[in-house]
């Protein structure tokens, strides 16, 4: 089914460009962001000092509590978040409504 | 823009109207809001009542907000008007425009429970029952000051630093039970909720108090971005 252009459906995470920075969890209002990661330390290739870079372990959209504003997918400096069109993603529980990274990166429309 | 709509409206209501939005608004004392609202209907023909709400501006009070609009005929285009009135926040009181827009009295009531809106002389403004929330609630639970008790309670997720987890976390919080060290999540101070304040500012506080004013957390407060990269 076809939906308008902008329609607010679904939130898409492109895992790539995620650097686990945290912010969409901190502006969230409804607090339904959960992430996860842990540091690496590693020395660049090109020499230099070590550096650390947060990988991410896990990314959840808990849509039970998600009110769609979108402020995540506009916070994003990496632009990981992304309003997708699917919409049909009801559940006869509410706890099935928390969907994990890959979930969320099944939404990417191509 | 309606720009002749605008004139009218400014001309009945006696005050300055914007429309920069799209929306003729205009801006009244709180005595004039009775006043304004019947004037808008029976002399610039907004007959359709959409809603009424409430804003809590904290310390300028509460505004009130009115939406009206003129049934379009014969394929006009649809007129609306928004008026809005700022009550005291020490003493929020508003004469109840139910008499004029009987529908009001639902969304009166709303504001009543909602905002703490005294809405007076209003006798077709309801049977003065809770018409939302239950009736041993207490509190107006969209005022700004109103702290969600689950928020406090609840651990929230962005209190994280990049490159940490729940299990690190845990984690972390073991070894300093095994270290005999007092239960505590890190030496550096954690990133707090926006709106959300320290729980030792929380908590039920009479007016006038000492005690740390809720109010005064959630003003202009942003999450503190603890921790370096």
């Amino acid at each position: 089914m076809s939906v308008p252009e902008r329609s607010r459906g679904v939130i898409a995470l492109i895992e790539d460009s995620c650097t686990s920075c945290m912010l969409c969890a901190r502006e969230c209002p409804s607090w339904c962001i959960h992430i996860d990661s842990h540091g690496v330390t590693e020395v660049p290739p090109e020499g230099g000092r070590p550096r650390t870079t947060a990988v991410l372990d896990r990314f959840a959209i808990d849509w039970s509590l998600c009110m769609y504003c979108g402020i995540c997918v506009e916070v994003c400096p990496f632009d990981a978040l992304e309003w997708a069109p699917a919409h049909a993603y009801a559940e006869p529980a509410a706890g099935a409504l928390l969907h994990e990274r890959e979930r969320l990166a099944d939404w990417l429309v191509e | 823009m309606t720009t002749d709509w605008a004139e009218r409206v400014g001309a009945a209501l006696g005050a300055e109207v914007l429309d920069d939005f799209g929306v003729a608004r205009v801006d009244i004392a709180a005595a004039g809001w009775l006043d304004a609202v019947r004037t808008a209907r029976e002399e610039l023909g907004c007959t359709f009542f959409d809603w009424l709400t409430g804003v809590d501006e904290l310390h300028d009070g509460y505004r009130l907000v009115c939406h009206l609009a003129v049934p379009p005929v014969d394929g006009a285009r649809i007129r609306t008007l928004i008026i809005r009135a700022l009550v005291p926040r020490d003493e929020p009181a508003v004469a109840s425009v139910s008499g004029v827009f009987a529908g009001a009295g639902w969304h009166e009531r709303e504001v009543a429970e909602m905002f703490g809106v005294r809405f007076t002389d209003g006798d077709r403004s309801g049977p003065g029952e809770r018409l939302l929330l239950s009736a041993d609630f207490d509190g107006h639970p969209l005022r700004k000051d109103f702290v969600l008790a689950s928020r406090v309670a609840e651990p929230w997720p962005g209190a994280k630093e990049p490159g940490e987890s729940d299990a690190s976390l845990a984690g972390q919080e073991a070894e300093q039970a095994d270290a005999g060290a007092p239960a505590r999540r890190s030496t550096r101070r954690r990133s707090r909720p926006a709106g959300v304040p320290e729980p030792d500012e929380w908590g039920p506080r009479a007016p006038g108090s000492p005690d740390p004013d809720p109010l005064a957390a959630v003003t202009d407060r942003r999450p503190r971005r603890g921790g370096s990269r």
